[in-house]
């Protein structure tokens, strides 16, 4: 039978799929093949290196790395920061997950289906005032490093308070507005249908959420995670030697959101379902920021200086696309070994054996529908083949 | 009125920061209106083709064996270069190589593969670059306007300056009181936290990132990433021979900057030796 | 290092700035030998045979010509090595050369260094208004962190914190000429330049 290679781009680089199947797709192996060598480029240099380098592995989400390295670090040396510091962390980090999902909707995948560069410039609208709101604690975006061990490196007044405080008023309402609402109702999303079946690219039906936060509740544990090299130069990974699903629609689900949980009922966890979940996820992190804001006390420190120390940490954090994992040692101050896991090797991992969530949701299907189901798990091509 | 400027927008090795630095561009609508992307990596255009271009922007590194499109990189680049009326290096990476690779004119300090073809080639770096700086290159080559560089082909309207020009710490930087740790609004960063503000052409605080904020004024040091040496190793520590700081401010004399430095450290500035602002604690500031 | 003339000379028109270094030399002098508080400006005036009444043209009162005597002698000291400095030799030899500067002016001139030693360094209440912190001796302060910076730079010498490394050389050479002041060396100053420059070499270097 013959295999056809594509290759699909504009997902933070580019995968190559090789597609079995002439009118419907019998097999797809997915592979990645542009290697930087992230983990050994900070092999040996200071800890505090990783602060600069690690948000460059990705311009989209390069500000979950900076999250998930800070946390590392501040393992190993057992560090405490306030709850100050805190909540700064928490609201950048959420801000940069609503951007990321506003881009991959209006940038990524709504082309798959229509293509009028308008969408653009609406994508941008959003993104530009996020980056801002951002920086008003962070100092710019993309690529700050303003999370340090022992807190934030920024020290802001009320002025800047207040200011992000009106800026998030905002986007919570344009959001409402202009992409979708309360009810789940967006204009956007039922175009994108107007001629796709909802329920087509179904994936494994198995969830999983790994990172610690106070907004997602998790449900399951780091140390049954492992890596398998597959038939590219990226990495797969598993649970428990599974494949499961990560990112939003995993958050709803195990979360237990009412609204997506309806939705998922219906069409279980079809590309329809995933991209509600994904496009729906913004109005909770907004709400959860805005009441955070409200907590904020200026008074506290916003860095604790803390006892550097050797050892090894690993954490996971939930990023745009999913858990995200960083593990690092640290000896003499320097990395002796840095090890990073992405949401996308759960997704789109590639096997012969057992099919991961983006396999099983292609497999089956359409060849005409393969670049809306693939798109649909928001690849991040780059973090993947870190 | 000038013709639509044919772009083609490619991706060498890079981590796409400086496209979602361009997406912050608020009026990016104007720039689509004069100009056409051929091509570009993350949003809509037209299917790849190596074809003639009047501006190539590359952004990220040049690397051996490095697939892209179907194509072997270093051999993409090169069939494009060629194809292009001017080449635009955007970001660190591409201008000298940055984290992943050669740069196209560059190679960290060394001359790079392109060199030679220097003529054709404007060099913006950062890590990313400020959107405005990449609008600002399309809009004058879409008005036909000669862009002033300076010998390392960088536009001088963005790079005569440096990152230390509009840094809201400089009196601290003046006075020499020195922030000792981070999470501070009052001190300065150059002596502690490996500021590179100083000796880094750029222009972060004048223009501001995102409208608001820069590295600096959020506590953050200036890491130099436009210059060859980013990432350089140990960023936030500065780098001193004897206590005393390797670089020093841009076209200044050691012995001049050394002889003002212990006079202003002899000397006391009390307003600037206290907290700017000191807020009543607890019950989060709530009016009695 | 010869800073002033020796000797007054009779009959000849000096400029005013001459004049002024002649009268720091005479007060150097005297400060020397009846120390720094028992010396008023009418003693310098009449060393100079000068009226009480031109002395204050020249320095308004004993503290100005206090903070000037340091601000001078600083810069003289600062010029020598600043040659040195800009030599383009081993910082081994910059160190001996500094080291034997400093000596031959303890031999030739001892009441700038007992000026150093004895006024300044133990009467810093004369000098905290108007020669705060390394104000007045910045000329040579400068210098020796140039010396030091240039030695790391090329890594002659080791890398170390800046105090730690001037202690160590400037305490020494002091320590030496404040001996020699005493009379407890057995051997002349200038016979210790070379093991002295050694020793602080072999603790400095890289």
């Amino acid at each position: 039978m013959k295999i056809n290679k594509k290759i699909i781009n504009k997902i933070e680089g580019e995968a190559t799929l090789k597609i079995k199947g002439e009118k419907k797709i019998e097999f797809v192996e997915i592979e990645f093949w542009q290697y930087r060598e992230m983990e050994n480029y900070l092999k040996g240099r200071h800890y505090m290196d990783a602060l600069v380098i690690n948000p460059r592995i990705c311009g989209i989400c390069g500000h979950s790395h900076l999250y998930a390295t800070v946390r590392t670090i501040e393992k190993v040396f057992n560090a405490k920061i306030s709850e100050k510091a805190e909540i700064f962390r928490e609201v950048t980090t959420l801000l940069e997950i609503v951007e990321n999902h506003i881009k991959w909707f209006y940038i990524t995948i709504f082309p798959t289906q229509i293509t009028d560069k308008e969408y653009i410039f609406k994508a941008v609208k959003f993104s530009s005032k996020i980056s801002k709101a951002i920086a008003l604690l962070a100092g710019q975006f993309p690529h700050n490093s303003y999370m340090v061990p022992g807190g934030v490196t920024c020290d802001p007044t009320y002025m800047e308070i207040m200011r992000l405080k009106d800026l998030i008023k905002e986007i919570k309402e344009e959001y409402i507005k202009e992409i979708m609402d309360e009810n789940l109702y967006s204009k956007d999303l039922s175009k994108f249908f107007e001629n796709l079946p909802k329920e087509i690219g179904k994936g494994l039906n198995k969830f999983l959420v790994l990172g610690e936060s106070n907004i997602f509740k998790s449900n399951g544990d780091y140390k049954k995670i492992t890596e398998e090299k597959n038939s590219s130069l990226s990495k797969n990974a598993l649970y428990d030697n599974e494949f499961y699903e990560v990112g939003p629609l995993a958050r709803m689900i195990v979360n237990e959101n009412e609204k997506i949980k309806k939705i998922y009922n219906h069409y279980k966890d079809s590309i329809y379902t995933r991209m509600c979940a994904r496009i729906y996820e913004p109005l909770i992190l907004l709400e959860y920021i805005e009441k955070k804001l409200n907590e904020l006390d200026l008074c506290e420190p916003s860095f604790i200086k803390p006892d550097v120390k050797e050892g090894k940490a690993k954490v996971s954090i939930e990023a745009p696309r999913g858990s995200l994992i960083h593990e690092i040692s640290i000896k003499n101050e320097k990395i002796e070994f840095y090890n990073i896991i992405v949401p996308t090797q759960f997704n789109l991992a590639s096997s012969r054996k057992k099919p991961s969530p983006a396999q099983a949701a292609l497999m089956g299907e359409n060849i005409e529908y393969t670049d809306s189901i693939f798109k649909c798990f928001d690849i991040c091509a780059v973090c993947m083949s870190h | 009125m000038h013709s639509k400027l044919n772009v083609i927008w490619i991706d060498a090795v890079t981590c796409y920061g400086c496209t979602h630095s361009f997406l912050n561009y608020k009026e990016i609508s104007s720039l689509f209106d004069k100009v056409n992307f051929l091509y570009h990596p993350l949003f809509l255009s037209d299917d790849f083709e190596i074809k003639n271009c009047n501006l190539l922007i590359v952004e990220g590194a040049l690397k051996n064996n490095y697939p892209r499109l179907g194509f072997s990189l270093n051999e993409l680049i090169s069939k494009l270069f060629f194809k292009a009326d001017k080449i635009l290096a955007l970001g660190t990476c591409a201008v000298y190589g940055g984290m992943f690779g050669e740069g196209i004119m560059y190679n960290k300090e060394l001359k790079g593969k392109y060199y030679k073809c220097k003529d054709k080639i404007i060099n913006l770096p950062g890590c990313p670059p400020h959107p405005d700086w990449i609008a600002y290159v399309i809009n004058m080559i879409s008005e036909n306007k000669a862009i002033a560089l300076d010998e390392f082909n960088r536009p001088q309207d963005i790079f005569a300056y440096t990152s230390h020009m509009g840094c809201i710490r400089n009196e601290y930087f003046e006075w020499k009181i020195d922030s000792e740790n981070f999470g501070t609004k009052e001190g300065c960063l150059f002596y502690y936290q490996g500021c590179q503000g100083p000796f880094t052409h750029s222009s972060c605080n004048k223009l501001l990132w995102n409208e608001v904020s820069s590295k600096p004024r959020a506590g953050t040091p200036c890491f130099g990433c436009t210059e060859p040496s980013f990432p350089k190793d140990e960023l936030f520590k500065t780098d001193t021979f004897m206590g005393i700081p390797a670089n020093i401010p841009l076209g200044v004399s050691k012995r001049a900057y050394l002889t003002l430095s212990g006079i202003a450290k002899s000397l006391n500035n009390e307003r600037l030796s206290v907290q700017l602002i000191e807020y009543e604690c607890g019950d989060k500031n709530e009016n009695k | 290092m010869k800073l002033y003339y020796n000797n007054r000379k009779k009959g000849v028109r000096v400029s005013k700035e001459e004049k002024k270094e002649l009268i720091m030399k005479t007060a150097l002098n005297l400060f020397a030998k009846q120390g720094f508080y028992n010396t008023t400006i009418a003693d310098i005036a009449k060393e100079m045979g000068m009226s009480v009444g031109n002395m204050y043209n020249y320095f308004p009162s004993k503290e100005s010509l206090a903070k000037e005597l340091l601000i001078y002698t600083s810069k003289k000291f600062g010029e020598e090595i600043r040659k040195i400095n800009e030599m383009d030799i081993h910082s081994r030899d910059k160190i001996k050369k500094i080291v034997k500067l400093y000596f031959e002016t303890a031999i030739n001139e001892p009441e700038l260094i007992d000026y150093f030693m004895r006024v300044y360094l133990s009467n810093k209440e004369i000098f905290a208004n108007g020669c705060e912190g390394m104000l007045c001796v910045s000329a040579f302060v400068t210098e020796i962190m140039i010396f030091f910076e240039e030695g790391v730079r090329k890594k002659e010498l080791k890398n170390q914190d800046f105090f730690a490394a001037f202690g160590l050389f400037m305490g020494y050479i002091g320590g030496l000429a404040f001996l020699n002041k005493e009379g407890i060396l057995t051997k002349s100053l200038s016979e210790y330049i070379e093991p002295v420059s050694e020793n602080i070499y072999n603790a400095l270097k890289a």
